[in-house]
């Protein structure tokens, strides 16, 4: 039988029950929608991760606090990190350019009668060149791709020095919004506040900014800002020594592992840490960079299209069966006309031919409308998880060509048993 | 073997030659002996009408000349080939070159239209040619003109009879086999289908008819009576 035969009398084989045939897609539908939907929030997933952890820089090590969960709280699992052990680790290990050191805390601020309880950020004199290139956020109304400056940041005066974070000034540096909800409309600068009943001089006020991400601009204000160096901080907000957010800057990035190596030395010495039973040193600090986060995300990433196959070939295998057992049956209903084509003379592959093509027929149906179904998915499936869900191109051809091949695996059991029919007894079949 | 008298007869090579022919059928622990060393010799052009009680063996042998049945021992020659060794694939090649099949209940396919049906024999061929055409003349042949796009439930049991007939034409085979052509019809309508097929015999084609009814077999120029597997009577 000539090609384009045989698919005018699958088509019609098919049509012959049509509800049937729908129903049948539908594992093949659900299959095929869910491999789409679920490669969408992969992708979407690997892009949100990368986009967080793209402004980390490849030559940072971050230094975190060791933390143990110690009747029912997180605790520091030695001694904390503190601002001498960042102040003093250039010193120490020659790789270490410079550290970023940070803390946060709650601070009430006063300016006449105005009172504000907000978060108050001590960092280094470099906080405003690492605002300007985390990228996070840009002065409001700035030009797309015009080189961006530590200085347009500023709105008014002028960000602390690295010699003011060493001596402990009490200075600080305002956000546009902090500004203005202390001062009204007036300058801040040159104003002293209280800050947690200790006097600070207002040395400066930042440009109003946003984000850069435009979906976060609703979410948050990126004004609400209070920024004094780390020393003045430490000694204000807190009674007790607290841990410091350490950013080391490895000169040369080929060396990180030496870099970390020797940072680790550095801060076992310092802390004096002890070793196990097993003879291995109880840390309390962790040391992260770029590579170790990529890694743990690609092996999340591997994890997560595993589950993804299974997914895949539980779906399709269901929808496969479901095939199979449709066209036993339309195989089983359909002897007598099996009898009668094998009579006048049909071969066993125009049999095969016309059974196996229905059965690739309603699979790529249900691959086709799997598609639209899974397409149509994804803005849902990105709403349930925060945006992150980005359709992958590759993934509908892959899809499609999957459903066809899962409708020529069932299909051709079906379609050789239908080609073995002795015409004798299928033409007697009733 | 009694020759018919017709002058052409004499002299035309035989078209179903079988030899001994036996068909044993496994049927649970017994065996049955459908056919018990058959031999008969039919001639390109014969119209043949075949006789018996009800498992006498007519059917099997139809099948056997009709290439849907192999036999358990003897020979069998179709218009000089012989059949009982072709494969599965060659006999259906074989059956779509030489035989047209015409069955009691018609064996039409209930989806597909007179037309359609009528055209499907020539599709399981190579080269097909003119399909429309072809399927249109055979219909016309067999007097149906009007209703040929119609579905076989469409259409009164003369009517799909003489499709059944026109798909047996389509692809000019030398043989006819017809297995009860009339028995679900009524005796008028019998009586037209029984003279296109003395038409189509006319025009030389073989036909080898099974049948019950003594009035249909009088349409034969040679009656075959079976019994017990083997041909008791072969007359005019």
């Amino acid at each position: 039988m000539s090609p384009l035969n045989t698919i005018f009398t699958a088509l019609r084989g098919v049509s012959s029950n049509k509800l049937r045939a729908a129903l049948t897609t539908l594992g093949i539908i659900i299959g095929v929608a869910s491999v789409i939907a679920m490669v969408a929030l992969g992708n979407g997933a690997r892009a949100a991760v990368e986009a967080q952890f793209r402004f980390m820089g490849s030559d940072q090590v971050q230094i975190n606090s060791g933390m143990v969960f110690e009747d029912g709280k997180f605790v520091s699992a030695g001694k904390i990190l503190s601002y001498e052990d960042g102040l003093n680790l250039p010193e120490a290990v020659a790789l270490v350019m410079k550290v970023d050191m940070s803390v946060s805390g709650a601070g009430k601020i006063r300016y006449g009668r105005a009172t504000l309880d907000i978060a108050v950020t001590g960092t280094t004199a470099e906080a405003l060149e690492n605002i300007m290139t985390g990228k996070d956020v840009q002065p409001v109304g700035w030009q797309e791709g015009k080189p961006l400056t530590a200085d347009a940041f500023m709105g008014s005066g002028r960000f602390f020095t690295p010699a003011e974070v060493l001596e402990g000034a009490e200075v600080c540096v305002l956000g546009s919004k902090t500004a203005l909800d202390l001062f009204g409309g007036d300058d801040p600068v040159g104003e002293t506040v209280w800050v947690n009943r200790q006097r600070c001089l207002v040395i400066g006020v930042l440009a109003e900014l946003e984000t850069t991400d435009v979906s976060q601009r609703y979410k948050t204000n990126p004004n609400e800002l209070f920024y004094m160096p780390i020393s003045t901080a430490i000694h204000i907000l807190y009674e007790k020594e607290p841990s410091v957010n350490l950013v080391a800057h490895v000169s040369d990035e080929s060396r990180m592992d030496e870099a970390k190596a020797q940072i680790t030395d550095y801060l076992r010495e310092r802390h004096a840490v002890e070793k196990d039973s097993e003879d291995k040193y109880k840390d309390d600090f962790t040391l992260t960079t770029r590579k170790d986060v990529l890694g743990a995300q690609q092996d999340a990433a591997r994890t997560f299209s595993l589950l993804l196959t299974a997914m895949a070939v539980v779906s399709l295998g269901v929808g496969g069966i479901g095939i199979m057992n449709v066209m036993l049956v339309s195989v089983t209903e359909r002897t007598r006309e099996i009898g009668i084509r094998l009579a006048i003379g049909a071969q066993a592959n125009d049999i095969i031919a016309q059974f196996l093509l229905e059965a690739v027929l309603i699979s790529a149906a249900g691959g086709l409308l799997g598609i639209a179904v899974g397409v149509l998915t994804i803005p849902l499936a990105a709403r349930l998880n925060q945006g992150m869900a980005l359709l992958e191109p590759n993934s509908i051809p892959l899809a499609f060509g999957v459903a066809l091949l899962t409708g020529t695996l069932f299909g051709l059991y079906p379609a050789l048993r239908a080609a073995r029919f002795d015409p004798i007894e299928a033409l007697r079949y009733e | 073997m009694i020759d018919m008298g017709s002058h052409t007869a004499e002299f035309t090579p035989p078209i179903i030659q079988t030899e001994d022919l036996t068909r044993v059928y496994q049927r649970g622990h017994s065996e049955v002996h459908a056919l018990r060393g058959l031999s008969i010799t039919i001639k390109a052009g014969e119209f043949v009408a075949l006789m018996g009680a009800s498992g006498s063996g007519k059917s099997t042998l139809l099948h056997l000349i009709g290439c849907l049945d192999t036999p358990t021992s003897g020979k069998y020659r179709l218009a000089g080939r012989e059949v009982s060794t072709l494969t599965k694939n060659e006999r259906a090649h074989l059956r779509n070159q030489l035989i047209g099949f015409i069955f009691q209940n018609f064996n039409l396919l209930p989806r597909f239209s007179a037309l359609e049906n009528v055209s499907l024999p020539l599709q399981y061929r190579r080269a097909p040619g003119d399909v429309r055409r072809k399927a249109e003349q055979a219909l016309e042949h067999v007097g149906l003109t009007q209703r040929i796009h119609h579905l076989p439930s469409e259409l009164s049991g003369g009517e799909s009879q003489r499709v059944a007939i026109a798909r047996a034409l389509v692809a000019d085979p030398a043989l006819i086999l017809a297995d009860e052509p009339t028995g679900n019809l009524d005796s008028a309508t019998g009586k037209d289908i029984m003279r296109l097929l003395t038409g189509l015999c006319q025009e030389g084609r073989t036909i080898l008819l099974v049948t019950h009814d003594t009035q249909i077999s009088a349409h034969a120029q040679r009656t075959l009576y079976m019994r017990d597997g083997q041909i008791v009577t072969d007359g005019g």
